[in-house]
């Protein structure tokens, strides 16, 4: 399937390249964190109340103490026990940080890879044809490809939630309906809303790409000779147009990945996600009580950074492996 | 092409787009859920207030009506009136510019104030600990969620060490500078600037990282063309080819790129502006979200929607002008 | 200083007026005078974004409006009346009529007349008489008014009398007819403008400068009928961020910020002559459970929900203990408040039998919550769905949404049970349980959320009832019977925590109203 070539490229530069495997390391990493979130984590991540006995969140494993309001309303800074059973600590409603930092992943992972499929499967036809027919056809179709430009993608996603709202779809687990994971939430929250509304307002740059892949394929004599033997416009796209035009697109559909991850962790913290159980939606949590409890905004953050961090690596592994020449933009 | 006749098509192309913005935000305000006199007057109210009041925002007119109507009031420069407050649309979204434009500006600045030099010292330090350490501080730059960085930010400077301020700010630049002009006294000034340096380096850091990356990668390519080695020949000493024409060769296509990331510096507005209160554009957008109040949301997006395709023509123009072979393109 | 105060003249009523009035004197005397008292700036969380002083009803924009445009009566919930443009009123049959004092001044310098109250109010009832205020629908009983003579306006009003001065108090302001007229925009059909002449009151303080969404900058009004307000500039600026206001106050751009939360009280409190201030709200938050939709059709689920539900707990945890928890539809202060009922105690026990007796055992539900609302709704709406979903027999899910979806659900009426269990919050600004009961429990009550005869008997009979302490009898009966019924998961009332500068004497209000005549330095 993958030319010999094209392989030899990429182990090249992945031997070559330390990042690369960093990059490789940490996104199965995260991929196996939200996989197999149930297992992981420690305990069920929506059970509220984790307190000690004095009703004090737990700070992360290793700190000493923790800020508590007193009687007159005054802080006043109080002992804890080291606490065995936390290792992230409890947020402000005493829910587990360390299992909802694992669950988190889920939210973030699920919408940008299924955001981004989605984004591939609407921008690549539309790219594709456009580039293929040309002429009038490519102008109206390009148009509106630009004026989809014209909104910075976060914009356009908000006007879009304005209309449809936020809801999510709640999916069984799997893991927990095997029996695996004893005490875990019976169904993961995916926000089904966010998930189309990432793929509506990114898709357009899959279809630059594949358009201009099916211009510089136009023309070449393969093509050219298809034609001539009557291969019908459809088996040309399907068999020669297509083909020719995956490897700029998973190029760039890697790095649209970071993108969206980063535009659902905006969406999230600007409470417009569908979840609860989600690294932005946490942040936006934490952001009351940078003062108090700083762990809650911090640690979901750690989170956001390593994936997209991963993410991008892999991209540019893929990009100078491949060597296409493309533009994304960042939610 | 001559240069006039490009920028006329792209002028066109640009009025196309706008229209395009405009009928998309119609579009979606028509599909949208809910009777807009419930969003004025709230559902209990009597009939015939909803009635008067469907009446005077135009909500009875077919749709084809008030899409006219509504392209008609754009093209005067009217946005009509937004249904919370009842005020100008135009108005509302004016007076919120020149906060994001400081905001957009300064981040701007801090950008390539640290970016150029970084990435020009990591492009001839190639492979050695400060290429690294920019390469890693660009990687880290362009994966960090900027509300985050923001957040952290504060932690860190504001709340833990107290050297900015946090909430928002008293003063806008205009005012200052009024205050500066007529009394002598510069107390606005700092205060303006105590309050944007953070907003402004979250903002900014993702273009720091992008403009770095850009800038190491194009000096390299640049460095190992011909006429480098020949104006070394020539005698011309390192650090001036380094900086003259390396350097403003590789601008060019940075310029491009910064063109088209705009819609990025506005997306990172937004949310940098809810997280630092900052009375901006976006923080209005936000606000217009939360209570759909559609006109205001409208006249919002459209307005970033002329400035961004407005922006890209002089971008596109300057990029023209710099190298022709563009406008044959 | 006396005032002359007519009315229904009870005991309490003679102590509570006398009582409040010489509060005021002192008020007066200390304020008005003293060079210190020069710039006052209150810092809200949200700015008006409308000039029209009746558009909306948001306590924030109440709290800028009322200086200009100042209340007929100043209502505290649970006490008299007390008069300030209004001299005495008479109770009629089906209607009050009201005297207005003789020496009350527009900014503008016109006199003011019964016309003109009998006007602003009418624009709240009559969309024929513009500018059109969307308020139409929270003016209770209020039917009409019209002016008898220059001084004397005459309400029609269908509710119960005791209930008048509450609804006068809260909705009847003056503006001038003239005026208005002038102003209202031909397009819009509304009130709007940016500059300092787009109000026209007849309150202590008029504006000078108001640059909107920013900033409004009042000063007193030299031919008030009044006392003189204290401070010589009173300044209202907004930021919706809590650590913002908070920050204001700390840097000494603010005297005083609204809605502090939690989290921020010790910033407050560390700053050197800055301090909270707290009172209890009338802002209660509960849970809605449409008893047409299953499994909220049955009385012992419902009230399993309130075993459920650890109300002190969450208070603790999560407001930080700046909430009350609740044993009724209406908070204590409240007229018809039943003093004699507890808030349902936690018993997780209690809670799994009776869901099991209500043959709903193994049922799955969905409690939908808005975010940024009420004091952290998200955090409490999280904290009740998991303690009813740690009963063995009960699964409950939450959904954290935007407001407009909740507030749509509640207003959807018995007709729509796509969201049947949800998070509000409501301020019996009335002072009344009335305004707590009849629009969420009776036929037609515009937020109804629960259909039950026996309820709906009861609140409609203490509408009929003259006589002030039977009706108070008979309200406390219908809260009692409401706790029975369980129409909600009861949860808590709001503390309001203010941030103030030390030397400013006042204490907050019930009713989270913030008057600077009250203030003094």
């Amino acid at each position: 399937m993958i030319p010999e070539r094209l392989r030899s490229n990429l182990k090249r530069e992945f031997d070559r390249s330390l990042l690369a495997k960093l990059g490789l390391v940490l996104l199965v990493g995260v991929l196996l964190m939200a996989v197999f979130a149930p297992i992981i984590a420690t305990h069920d991540p929506t059970r509220t109340g984790y307190v000690d006995e004095n009703g004090n969140e737990y700070p992360p494993r290793g700190a000493e103490y923790t800020t508590q309001i007193g009687e007159d309303g005054e802080f006043v800074e109080v002992e804890v026990e080291p606490n065995e059973e936390h290792l992230l600590g409890t947020n402000n409603i005493g829910q587990d940080v360390f299992s909802r930092f694992v669950y988190g992943a889920r939210t973030s992972l699920l919408v940008g890879l299924l955001g981004t499929g989605l984004a591939v499967l609407m921008g690549v036809p539309f790219g594709l044809i456009a580039g293929y027919y040309g002429g009038r056809v490519d102008d109206v179709m390009m148009r509106i490809a630009d004026v989809m430009l014209a909104f910075p993608s976060l914009v356009l996603a908000l006007a879009l939630i304005g209309v449809f709202g936020t809801s999510g779809i709640g999916v069984p687990d799997p893991i927990v309906m095997a029996g695996l994971a004893d005490g875990m939430p019976e169904s993961t929250a995916i926000p089904g809303t966010v998930t189309i509304v990432v793929a509506l307002v990114t898709w357009v740059w899959f279809a630059r790409v594949a358009r201009g892949e099916a211009m510089s394929v136009r023309t070449e004599e393969y093509v050219k000779a298809a034609r001539s033997i009557g291969a019908s416009d459809w088996t040309i796209l399907r068999r020669h147009v297509l083909p020719n035009s995956l490897t700029p697109v998973i190029v760039l559909a890697t790095i649209q990945v970071a993108a969206v991850v980063l535009l659902e962790s905006s969406l999230s913290f600007l409470g417009f996600s569908g979840t609860t159980l989600s690294w932005g939606y946490e942040i936006q949590r934490g952001q009351d009580y940078l003062r108090t409890r700083w762990w809650i905004a911090t640690i979901p953050g750690i989170g956001i950074v390593l994936s997209v961090i991963a993410v991008n690596l892999l991209g540019d592994w893929l990009r100078d492996a491949l060597d296409p020449n493309i533009e994304g933009e960042r939610g | 092409m001559a240069l006039g006749k490009f920028l006329v098509k792209r002028l066109l192309q640009g009025v196309f787009v706008v229209w395009g913005v405009v009928t998309v935000m119609f579009t979606l305000r028509a599909v949208s859920p809910g009777d807009p006199a419930n969003l004025i007057v709230g559902e209990a109210a009597d009939p015939h207030l909803r009635e008067q009041v469907r009446e005077q925002y135009g909500l009875n007119e077919p749709i084809y009506v008030q899409y006219a109507d509504y392209l008609q009031g754009i093209v005067v420069g009217d946005f009509g009136y937004s249904f919370q407050s009842g005020r100008q649309v135009e108005a509302m979204v004016i007076e919120r510019v020149p906060a994001t434009l400081e905001l957009a500006i300064a981040a701007t600045i801090i950008a390539i104030l640290i970016a150029v030099p970084l990435g020009v010292i990591s492009a001839s330090r190639r492979n050695e600990p400060a290429d690294y350490g920019a390469t890693m501080f660009s990687l880290l730059g362009i994966s960090t969620p900027n509300f985050w960085l923001g957040l952290m930010l504060i932690l860190l400077l504001a709340v833990q060490l107290g050297l900015f301020p946090t909430g928002r700010r008293p003063v806008g630049l205009a005012e200052a500078l009024t205050a500066l002009a007529t009394t002598g006294y510069a107390t606005g000034l700092v205060v303006w600037l105590k309050h944007i340096i953070l907003p402004a380096i979250t903002l900014g850091t993702y273009f720091t990282a992008l403009i770095t990356r850009l800038t190491r990668s194009g000096m390299l390519d640049e460095l190992g063309k011909p006429y480098v080695d020949a104006t070394e020949a020539k005698g011309l000493p390192a650090a001036l080819i380094r900086y003259k024409h390396v350097l403003r060769n590789t601008m060019i296509p940075i310029v491009t790129v910064l063109g088209l990331q705009l819609g990025t510096l506005i997306g990172g507005a937004v949310i940098t502006e809810t997280v630092f209160s900052w009375p901006g554009l976006g923080d209005r957008l936000i606000q217009a979200l939360n209570a759909r109040d559609w006109p205001l949301m409208q006249g919002i997006i459209v307005f970033i929607g002329i400035s961004f395709v407005l922006i890209n023509i002089v971008v596109d123009a300057l990029y023209a002008s710099l190298d022709p072979r563009v406008i044959d393109e | 200083m006396a005032r002359k105060v007519k009315g229904r003249a009870t005991r309490r009523s003679f102590l509570m007026t006398t009582g409040a009035a010489s509060a005021v004197a002192v008020a007066g005397c200390l304020g008005g005078e003293g060079p210190d008292d020069d710039e006052f700036v209150i810092t809200l969380s949200q700015f008006p974004d409308t000039v029209d002083p009746i558009d909306h009803i948001t306590g924030d924009y109440f709290d800028v409006f009322d200086h200009v445009y100042e209340p007929l009566f100043d209502v505290q919930p649970g006490e008299e009346p007390e008069t300030r443009v209004v001299e005495d009123w008479e109770h009629g049959d089906g209607a009050v009529e009201l005297r207005l004092r003789d020496d009350v001044q527009f900014h503008d310098g016109q006199d003011l007349t019964a016309e003109d109250v009998a006007f602003t109010l009418e624009r709240q009832i009559d969309p024929e008489v513009g500018p059109a205020s969307s308020q139409v629908a929270g003016l209770g009983s209020i039917e009409g008014a019209e002016a008898v003579d220059d001084s004397t306006v005459r309400f029609e009003y269908s509710g119960a009398p005791a209930l008048a001065e509450y609804e006068f108090g809260n909705y009847a302001r003056a503006m001038s007819r003239e005026w208005t007229d002038d102003q209202e925009s031909a397009e819009s059909g509304e009130i709007v403008g940016n500059s300092a002449d787009v109000f026209n009151g007849t309150g202590p303080y008029e504006v000078v400068d108001f640059t909107p969404d920013t900033e409004i900058v009042l000063e007193p009004f030299d031919d008030y009928w009044g006392d003189e307000p204290p401070f010589d500039r009173l300044v209202f600026n907004a930021d919706e961020e809590s650590s913002g206001r908070v920050a204001a106050l700390e840097t000494g751009e603010s005297d005083l910020t609204i809605n502090v939360l939690p989290e921020d009280v010790q910033t407050v409190q560390d700053t050197e002559d800055a301090e909270v201030r707290t009172v209890t709200s009338f802002r209660n938050i509960f849970c809605p459970m449409k008893n047409e939709a299953e499994p909220f059709d049955s009385r012992e689920f419902r009230q399993a929900m309130n075993y459920a539900v650890d109300n002190a707990g969450i208070i603790d945890d999560v407001l930080s203990g700046f909430g009350e928890p609740m044993s009724q539809p209406v908070p204590p202060g409240v007229n018809g408040y039943n003093p004699d009922l507890d808030p349902y105690p936690y018993d997780p026990d209690e809670a799994a039998s009776l869901v099991e007796e209500s043959g709903y055992g193994g049922a799955e539900i969905e409690l939908v919550a808005p975010q940024g609302r009420y004091l952290n709704d998200a955090d409490v709406a999280q904290t009740v769905a998991d303690q009813i979903d740690q009963l063995e027999n009960v699964s409950c899910d939450v959904d954290v949404v935007d407001f407009g979806v909740v507030s749509d659900a509640n207003s959807a009426g018995m007709d729509d049970y796509e969201i049947p269990f949800f998070m509000i919050g409501w301020g019996v600004i009335t002072g009344d349980t009335d305004y707590g009961v009849s629009g969420f429990f009776q036929e037609g009550g515009g937020v109804q959320t629960f259909r039950d005869e026996e309820l709906d008997q009861a609140i409609e009979e203490s509408k009929g009832i003259d006589d002030p302490e039977e009706r108070e009898q008979q309200l406390q009966a219908v809260n009692e019977l409401a706790r029975e019924k369980a129409p909600w998961i009861f949860l808590h009332l709001q503390e309001s925590i203010y941030g103030v500068r030390q030397d400013v004497q006042w204490e907050p209000r019930e009713d989270e109203t913030i008057w600077a005549w009250e203030m003094s330095q």
